[in-house]
């Protein structure tokens, strides 16, 4: 096997990184010194770091050029991301314009289900990836008129990895959890956790029947990732749902300037 | 996972570089993978040599090297973030640890091209310290 992983500072024998670093190697090198010599960003050595790029390209183009309140709601398939989606658009007030970008890896279901309230919903087959990226976001809004949206809800594929290193560039991130992923979810997941921008604990009213200590998903929430506002909610039958529509709206006046009452 | 997507875009700037040097075989590239992402080493070099296929770099030797993570607080605190310690798997501990707020993630996050190697190439126009055998020693 060609390729072999090391820690920093033991495959040269140099006694010290800097040296390998900025000595004579720097002009092979890829990375901060070179492209910052000549003008250019880091994201053009840096592959997640121009993800990120484009990330913030899209949030330019998508909350600020167009003043669209974008949220997204990552996490396991199963764990109620469309439901609750379903239950904001319930509570949507008559004159909000909502849309919606729904990702699956292969079929309609969920885009089928939004299309139900008469929004206008893309839908992103995967395919062989398995989360959403910036670029496709960015094409699926264009079947949009963005200027004619208040608000874009935006469902990731159901996945609580590669989202992580994948944001998407919307207002917020909101991570869907839920109890019958069992108490241990949190723990399991930790990077995905600390890309959220809030949580939702989905299911709480099956939590004692599947035996997830909401304590400890609590805990580990904040263990993991300190000040993120943490929802509980029971989507189904609507309970918690008004709490997080409110922080919503909270964080759109924010975002956006715009409020809808 | 998603390591495919990521390694076509390291490869394209691979052999953007190479070009760039005036090189038509790289005889190996290293990455730099931040430890608070979740691109897996091993995969990365898999799919690499896999797309490498029938390109400048086929034969390159690939390595990988981890970036430790470093965070900043607001309150002026900067440095390397505890682990969280959780069985199995890495994730730095994001609470600043003088004030208890929440710092942010300086490095740590990178899947980043760092160098290649390529054959001498001899260019009026390139300075002296451009040239690989200086770098490497790497044999044409």
């Amino acid at each position: 096997m060609a390729g072999l992983h090391h820690d920093h500072g033991v495959r040269f024998g140099l006694p010290d990184l800097r040296e390998r670093l900025l000595g004579p190697l720097r002009a092979h090198r890829f990375g901060h010194g070179e492209f910052e010599a000549t003008g250019g960003s880091d994201a053009e050595a840096d592959v997640l770091a121009a993800i990120r790029e484009r990330a913030g390209e899209v949030h330019e183009r998508l909350v600020h050029d167009h003043e669209v309140f974008a949220v997204e709601f990552v996490g396991s398939t199963g764990g109620g991301k469309t439901k609750l989606i379903e239950e904001l658009l319930e509570r949507a007030p008559a004159d909000e314009r909502v849309g919606a970008v729904v990702g699956d890896v292969a079929g309609e279901d969920d885009a089928t289900r939004l299309r139900e309230y008469g929004i206008p919903v893309e839908n992103i087959n995967t395919g062989k990836e398995c989360h959403l990226d910036p670029d496709g976001v960015d094409s699926a809004l264009s079947a949009f008129d963005l200027d004619a949206l208040d608000t874009l809800y935006v469902e990731n594929v159901g996945n609580m990895v590669c989202p992580a290193d994948f944001p998407l560039g919307t207002s917020l991130r909101v991570l869907v959890v839920s109890t019958t992923e069992g108490g241990d979810v949190v723990g399991k997941h930790p990077l995905l956790v600390q890309a959220a921008d809030a949580a939702i604990v989905n299911k709480i009213d099956l939590a004692e029947a599947v035996g997830t200590d909401l304590d400890r998903v609590r805990g580990d929430i904040h263990e993991v990732a300190p000040e993120i506002p943490v929802f509980e909610t029971n989507a189904r039958a609507g309970t918690g749902v008004d709490a997080l529509a409110a922080f919503l709206d909270a964080r759109r006046e924010s975002h956006t300037g715009h409020t809808h009452q | 996972m998603h390591e495919i997507s990521i390694a076509k875009g390291i490869l394209s700037r691979a052999l953007d570089a190479a070009s760039e040097h005036g090189a038509d075989r790289i005889d190996a590239l290293t990455i730099e993978i931040g430890r608070a992402t979740h691109v897996n080493p091993e995969q990365m070099v898999f799919c690499l040599e896999a797309i490498a296929d029938s390109t400048p770099a086929a034969e390159a030797k690939i390595r990988t090297e981890t970036i430790q993570p470093r965070a900043e607080c607001d309150c002026g605190w900067e440095g390397a973030p505890e682990s969280l310690d959780l069985p199995g798997g890495f994730a730095p501990d994001i609470r600043c640890p003088d004030c208890g707020q929440r710092a942010d993630l300086v490095q740590g996050r990178e899947c980043r091209l760092a160098s290649i190697e390529i054959p001498d190439v001899s260019h009026d126009d390139k300075p002296p310290a451009r040239r690989a055998d200086e770098v490497r020693g790497s044999p044409s």
